[in-house]
């Protein structure tokens, strides 16, 4: 043997090296590791597939233990829910309507909000920002009867309109604080390269601050949505008929004769299914701005 | 084809007096350099210029009129920023087009002028890419095109080459240079890098804690600096500053040696005399000897070094010369290119012949 390769000889021997045995303890780490993963992807995703596949079943599989892999699939609860009693197409454009609404009031008044928050210096900055923040810590269950006895007051409840007004609450505080962040993260130095290049204050903030922040605008967008889409306290108390949401919709199903876990489900599949598409349409996008700023 | 006028400029940042009772003429078409290290108040001075600071007092003129009060975008200023300020949301052709797009202009006559200011700096071929998919030499190259494509009143440069490597350095000065010569606006150019404001200039203004310690041309500041700040801030190396104690007519360097010279004054003095003036001789024909504490050949000269006390005082030498470690040689004053300061306040002392 040679001086050279007397060193390599001694060296651990690498896995791709034929007849190379993995020791047991490192075999045992690695399947056991394997193994919490499997478990936590079960646990998510079981539930979620056990509401897609109830969608499609028969209100006699739904119970029946033999079919609950093997059945014949229906489209009949989809359109059920459709139909009078539930009427869940109302419901859908309503859950739209507030959802968008709520996003195209906040966004616009979130992003000056945050741009003035970032850039300007004024009496009581600090204190006006925590407060912001801190009104999401009052529990929405408090502030509900004072919007309730107001909307009263005014003929807005069970409107659209008051579903906005109080979404707004809760979406704005957070949108404010996410795009803070975002803008923030906009170097100063491009809004005053802009400003000399001969831009007002409103051409730097739409034509350059927002466009820069554009990621995190996104991302704020598809939250603030999110958060409305889902919103159900709110929604419970306020709407009675007219502006009933999805989420207000599903608990219909739980009626005198029983929980209708079909049309449960299938109206489930109708709640996730714009979340699931906005989701994968921004996934990137959402990624990316989460990240953005983390590494300057 | 501006005129600036800065007449008593202050500006405090709360408690901080940055720029202090600041008056300075910038002629039409001049190539001014603002020179000095960070915090000396030079670039809060281009920024009150520019109209992004607000003067504390003092007023700020272009051609005779008070700007003081007009906002940035109504200026006509054009700025190169330090970290260059690219949009980073637009393509390299829309990044230079803005300041056309902000006046109204035309698309098809941007485009004609955006063609012309890329390929005055080179980048025809990058119109298309994204600021964060150029090299920092490139996106230098960007800004100064943004700045060119219309013709401002006045051109600002914000320290635009420290971001950039020491050779790119060398070739962007060069472009600049050009450019400036090209279009004949009036510029104002902050940096700390003497070598840059030394090649730039028309003139240079010296900043130390936010007063102008000496406005000349790059000539004058070299052969006539006012104090031992500026001599030892300009040239490369920079000047040599002896301290000496001048006694019954002689002149003591710190570890007791006689330099042969004539001094004007007596009492603590500082000696200052640039490398490049020193000669290297025979003993007996020197103003002092002193043994070689190092020796490094820079390829066109060589480089020696003496110690003088604690004082280490360079001298250039011949490229063919070569001396060992711990060799004495004998070091020749020549009287007229010595420069005389007062130790304690650094303040120059001119012979008569240098009046």
């Amino acid at each position: 043997m040679s001086l050279e390769t007397a060193g390599l000889d001694r060296a651990p021997t690498p896995r791709w090296v034929k007849g190379y045995r993995t020791p047991a303890h490192e075999l045992g780490a690695h399947w056991l590791g394997q193994m919490m993963v499997f478990v936590g992807i079960c646990a998510i995703l079981l539930p979620i597939s056990w509401i897609a596949i109830t969608a499609f079943k028969t209100p006699r599989d739904v119970y029946s233990l033999s079919a609950s892999l093997l059945f014949v699939p229906t489209l009949d609860n989809l359109r059920t829910v459709f139909e009078h009693p539930w009427n869940l197409g109302s419901k859908i454009v309503n859950s739209f309507a507030v959802a968008l609404g709520t996003v195209c009031l906040a966004i616009p008044m979130a992003s000056l909000a945050a741009y003035a928050f970032s850039r300007f210096e004024f009496l009581y900055k600090q204190a006006l920002f925590l407060a912001v923040i801190a009104s999401q810590f009052i529990p929405a269950a408090v502030v509900v009867l004072p919007y309730f006895l107001m909307f009263k007051e005014v003929g807005l409840l069970d409107t659209r309109s008051a579903l906005v007004l109080v979404n707004m609450s809760i979406v704005l505080p957070y949108a404010v604080w996410m795009m803070k962040g975002f803008i923030d993260a906009v170097p100063l130095e491009i809004e005053e390269s802009a400003m000399v290049d001969g831009a007002s204050r409103a051409r730097v903030i739409a034509e350059i601050v927002l466009p820069a922040a554009l990621p995190g605008i996104i991302t704020a967008a598809v939250f603030s949505f999110t958060l409305t889409w889902n919103e159900f306290l709110f929604a419970l108390i306020i709407s009675k008929q007219d502006a009933l949401t999805l989420p207000i919709g599903l608990i219909g199903f739980r009626t005198e004769r029983g929980d209708l876990w079909e049309l449960m489900a299938a109206g489930g599949i109708l709640i996730t299914a714009p979340m699931f598409i906005i989701s994968l349409l921004v996934q990137k996008q959402f990624v990316r701005s989460l990240t953005a700023g983390s590494v300057r | 084809m501006t005129q600036i006028s800065l007449r008593g400029l202050h500006k405090n940042f709360g408690a901080t007096h940055v720029v202090k009772d600041l008056n300075l003429e910038i002629a039409s078409q001049e190539f001014l350099v603002l020179l000095g290290p960070s915090g000396c108040g030079k670039t809060t001075t281009m920024r009150m210029v520019a109209g992004l600071e607000e003067a504390t007092w003092g007023e700020i003129c272009f051609d005779g009129q008070r700007v003081n009060e007009v906002p940035t975008q109504r200026r006509d200023v054009a700025m190169v920023f330090q970290n260059y300020g690219l949009y980073p949301h637009m393509t390299v052709a829309d990044n230079i087009a803005y300041p056309l797009k902000l006046r109204g202009i035309g698309r098809a006559e941007r485009e004609v002028a955006v063609r012309r200011a890329a390929a005055r700096v080179e980048l025809l071929d990058y119109l298309h890419r994204m600021p964060r998919e150029l090299s920092g030499g490139q996106r230098q190259r960007v800004a100064l095109a943004r700045s060119i494509v219309r013709t401002p009143r006045v051109f600002l440069m914000d320290e635009p080459l420290s971001n950039l490597d020491a050779k790119l350095r060398v070739a962007m000065r060069a472009e600049i240079k050009h450019l400036a010569y090209e279009l004949q606006v009036t510029t104002l150019y902050v940096t700390h890098d003497q070598v840059e404001a030394m090649t730039l200039a028309n003139r240079v203004a010296i900043m130390k804690d936010g007063v102008i310690l000496q406005l000349a041309s790059p000539e004058e500041i070299y052969s006539d600096p006012v104090n031992t700040y500026v001599a030892g801030f300009i040239g490369s190396p920079a000047m040599n500053l002896i301290p000496v104690d001048v006694l019954d007519g002689r002149v003591l360097a710190e570890n007791g040696m006689a330099l042969q010279v004539a001094a004007p004054a007596v009492g603590p003095l500082t000696l200052g005399v640039r490398a490049e003036d020193m000669t290297l001789c025979a003993q007996p024909e020197a103003t002092f000897s002193a043994e070689v504490f190092a020796f490094e050949l820079l390829g066109d000269a060589t480089m020696v070094t003496i110690k003088l006390g604690h004082t280490a005082v360079a001298i250039k030498g011949d490229k063919g010369l070569r001396l060992k470690f711990g060799e004495t040689v004998g070091v020749r004053l020549p009287p007229a290119s010595l420069f005389w300061f007062e130790r304690d306040s650094g303040q120059r002392i001119r012979l008569p012949s240098q009046r």
